[in-house]
């Protein structure tokens, strides 16, 4: 049986505390052979809501998880949240996705680079380019330095990534 | 100075277990007429509740809940945000999670820690790193144009608000299509349409947050 979205179920998994980390040597070992035997189930999760401590997730074969974990704990990629003698769940961080930027010149990396701080955008560096964080669709972060690109001051790397 | 601890009594050890939710919007949208349409339904609910408010320079929010009768005053803290409300939402949020902590740490059994920002405009975020999912709220009478401009605020959050829609003809908007470019530029992400004033679907937002967050329930 099903339960109405945000009721519990008999067939939710309820996680209020993480058992470890798939590094571990131990736990590793055993996960290792039950991948074998196909009982590993995996959460995938954006990286923006690792720091989630509430949050409701499906692993990849349809099981339904609700992660309640206290303040002093948070997922990270490896996380174990249920190990028991016919099933594993682990989590797995997806990676990360990047707009690179290349300003033509000084000027313009000065220019991009207020607009960046001013929306408050992720960056990294990498040489003279400005990587960002995209944490909402690729274009909404093109629209607001669709000035500096349309003139050629900005320009778009695709990393391939 | 912040009113992070009314009493100053010391705070007796205790884990952080609360549900931690953000409510965001421009100045007037109705966030803490959000918040006191909510705490009566809670109550009835029979869930542990606790507020933190952010104001500029002042606690008057914090005043207003405290004053308003639906909760025990202790379990209001005010944070004084200074010239940047957002700053102690997103990128600094220290003093917000010094308060949700303390409000953890006094109330054992506290389910659900309401964090409302200060009001500030269609750009402010919160961090997950303070709150666990959050309520954008904007208003019909701030203009029938706010979805369209395409607020981080209105594209980011786990639920938007639309408050003050029985006002929808008072000010000149189509609520309908107001409504409808929310949910175009959100993707299709949840919305609700509210009145706080007149308790149109408050039960709604409640639902939304239980959903999300109080998982046990």
């Amino acid at each position: 049986m099903t339960a109405p979205a945000g009721l519990q179920s008999d067939e939710d998994v309820l996680v209020s505390t993480l058992v470890g980390s798939r590094l571990d040597h131990d736990l590793g070992h055993r996960l290792h052979h039950m991948e074998h035997d196909g009982t590993v189930e995996t959460v995938r999760l954006e990286t923006r809501d690792m720091t989630r401590r509430r949050l409701r997730v499906v692993t990849d074969r349809g099981t339904p998880c609700l992660i309640a974990l206290p303040r002093s704990e948070q997922l990270f990629d490896g996380a174990i949240l249920l190990l028991d003698a016919h099933r594993a769940i682990v989590v797995r961080a997806l990676e990360q996705a990047w707009l690179r930027l290349r300003p033509a010149s000084l000027p313009d990396a000065l220019q991009l680079g207020y607009a960046a701080g001013n929306l408050h955008w992720k960056v990294r560096f990498d040489g003279g380019d400005v990587e960002v964080a995209l944490e909402a669709p690729r274009q909404a972060y093109l629209d607001r330095v669709r000035d500096l690109i349309a003139d050629g001051r900005v320009t778009i790397v695709e990393t391939g990534a | 100075m912040n009113d992070l601890s009314p009493s100053r009594q010391p705070v007796p050890p205790h884990p952080a277990n609360a549900a931690r939710i953000g409510i965001g919007g421009p100045v007037g949208s109705g966030k803490t007429a959000l918040i006191e349409a909510l705490l009566p339904v809670f109550q009835r609910r029979g869930i542990s509740v606790a507020v933190v408010t952010n104001d500029l320079v002042t606690a008057e929010d914090a005043e207003r809940l405290r004053r308003s009768g639906i909760i025990d005053p202790a379990r209001v803290l005010a944070v004084e945000a200074g010239a940047c409300p957002h700053t102690v939402i997103r990128e600094d949020p220290t003093l917000n999670i010094l308060a949700a902590d303390e409000l953890d740490a006094r109330f054992p059994g506290l389910e659900l820690v309401i964090i409302e920002s200060g009001g500030d405009n269609l750009a402010s975020t919160f961090s997950l790193d303070l709150v666990d999912w959050w309520i954008f709220v904007i208003d019909v009478a701030g203009g029938g144009d706010i979805p369209r401009k395409r607020g981080p605020g209105v594209l980011q959050c786990d639920l938007l608000v639309v408050n003050k829609v029985d006002l929808a003809p008072h000010v000149g908007v189509d609520l309908d299509a107001m409504l409808e470019e929310a949910r175009a530029v959100r993707g299709g992400s949840p919305l609700l349409a509210t009145a706080c004033r007149a308790g149109i679907n408050i039960e709604a937002v409640a639902d939304a947050i239980c959903a999300a967050v109080l998982i046990r329930r």
